[in-house]
């Protein structure tokens, strides 16, 4: 299971090497990305569809497998969902340990923090999922590590592993209202001076708590509680749609099932 | 080493090595020093021995920087040495977290369950 990653690219770097002999070893590189990640046999009927190669989920479960194996105290599920992406679901104990390994570790080389997001599931016991998006130029590879917490508990920055990580983190904070300990410079990043709440938790309402306007009187901008003048309307909260159409139970993704196959993204 | 090999990485901040052999053996062995200290059943401590041994047993036979870098392709021989570092490192601060342990607590129910209805 060792070095799936590179191993997978080598076999073709060689008949590559081969074909092209003079070639730079960074063009090389290029085409050898191009033709590990090529859709393979006929073109997509489809072009506007995405298409799935199972060349690549088949060497993101192997790659999700050695993650799992050499952080086993962490992890406690990997699984390609329903696009070709790789997500791991650790504890957030491991927030730091993982994403370390994910970065130096000669096999991954994770390099580049592209994004942090939040989740806000309000009906769970750990109501907020934080996903980290990582992105490897070695290997043009993207991963996304997942872990949780609630209101309270606070969870460890990833500023020091990543530079990256300081104003992502500060935006979740200023979201979500998820604390990060150890973070150097946590402020509000988004929202207005004075801001109170946190707008993208499920229990802010859409209005806001607070309105602004100019009051002629004392010739300044005033902040004053809402007033919303609408009737009393009933609104229906259920939607008529299935909502998660695509996003059906596929068989085999969970490597590490902690209880029977559930539906996946 | 036959003199310089190349001017430039043509990556900024990246000097060219001027022994990389001798950076890289010193820098596995370290590697494989800090490995020795972990479990012997531990996946990272095999599965890194495993990448190490056998860079080192490139850096050992090839002499020639050029044809190292194709051997082990990955990145220039400067970039080769730097994933050596952060591999180092890593190892380091792996004997402290000690990640071969049990998982220290399961998810809580439903956490990873997608869509939640």
């Amino acid at each position: 299971m060792a070095s799936r990653l590179s191993r997978f690219i080598r076999p073709i770097a060689s008949t590559l090497n081969h074909k092209y002999g003079g070639a730079s070893s960074r063009t090389l590189g290029c085409i050898q990305r191009f033709a590990s990640f090529g859709v393979e046999g006929e073109t997509p009927k489809k072009p506007t569809v995405a298409s799935h190669n199972p060349l690549v989920r088949q060497r993101l479960r192997d790659f999700g497998a050695y993650i799992a194996e050499c952080m086993p105290k962490y992890v406690q599920q990997v699984n390609v969902p329903y696009h070709d992406e790789l997500e791991v679901c650790i504890h957030p104990d491991g927030i730091i340990p993982v994403l370390s390994f994910l970065k130096d570790h000669t096999n991954a080389q994770f390099l580049s923090l592209s994004d942090i997001a939040g989740v806000d599931k309000p009906m769970l016991e750990n109501r907020f999922e934080i996903a980290y998006i990582l992105l490897s130029l070695q290997f043009n590879s993207r991963i996304i590590v997942k872990t949780y917490t609630d209101e309270l508990t606070p969870i460890d920055s990833a500023c020091s592993v990543f530079q990256a990580a300081n104003w992502y983190e500060r935006e979740v904070w200023d979201m979500y209202g998820v604390f990060f300990a150890n973070h150097p410079d946590l402020r509000r990043i988004l929202t207005d001076y004075g801001f109170e709440g946190h707008p993208f938790r499920k229990d802010f309402p859409l209005s806001g708590y607070v309105e602004v306007r100019y009051d002629d009187e004392v010739k300044r901008v005033v902040v004053e509680p809402i007033e919303l003048t609408q009737e009393f309307r009933k609104f229906e909260a259920n939607t008529p749609w299935e909502t998660f159409p695509q996003f059906r139970q596929i068989e085999g993704d969970v490597q590490k099932p902690m209880n029977p196959p559930e539906e996946k993204k | 080493m036959a003199g310089i090999q190349k001017m430039t990485t043509g990556l900024t901040g990246l000097a060219v090595a001027r022994h990389p052999h001798q950076t890289l053996k010193v820098l596995y062995n370290r590697i494989l020093g800090q490995l020795e200290k972990m479990p012997s059943d531990a996946a990272y401590r095999k599965h890194t021995s495993e990448i190490i041994k056998d860079r080192l047993q490139a850096v050992q036979t090839e002499s020639n920087v050029a044809a190292l870098e194709k051997r082990i392709n990955c990145g220039q021989i400067e970039e080769v040495i730097k994933q050596a570092e952060r591999e180092l490192s890593l190892s380091r601060k792996m004997l402290e977290w000690k990640p071969w342990e049990p998982l220290v607590a399961e998810a809580p129910q439903n956490q990873w369950k997608w869509p939640i209805a």
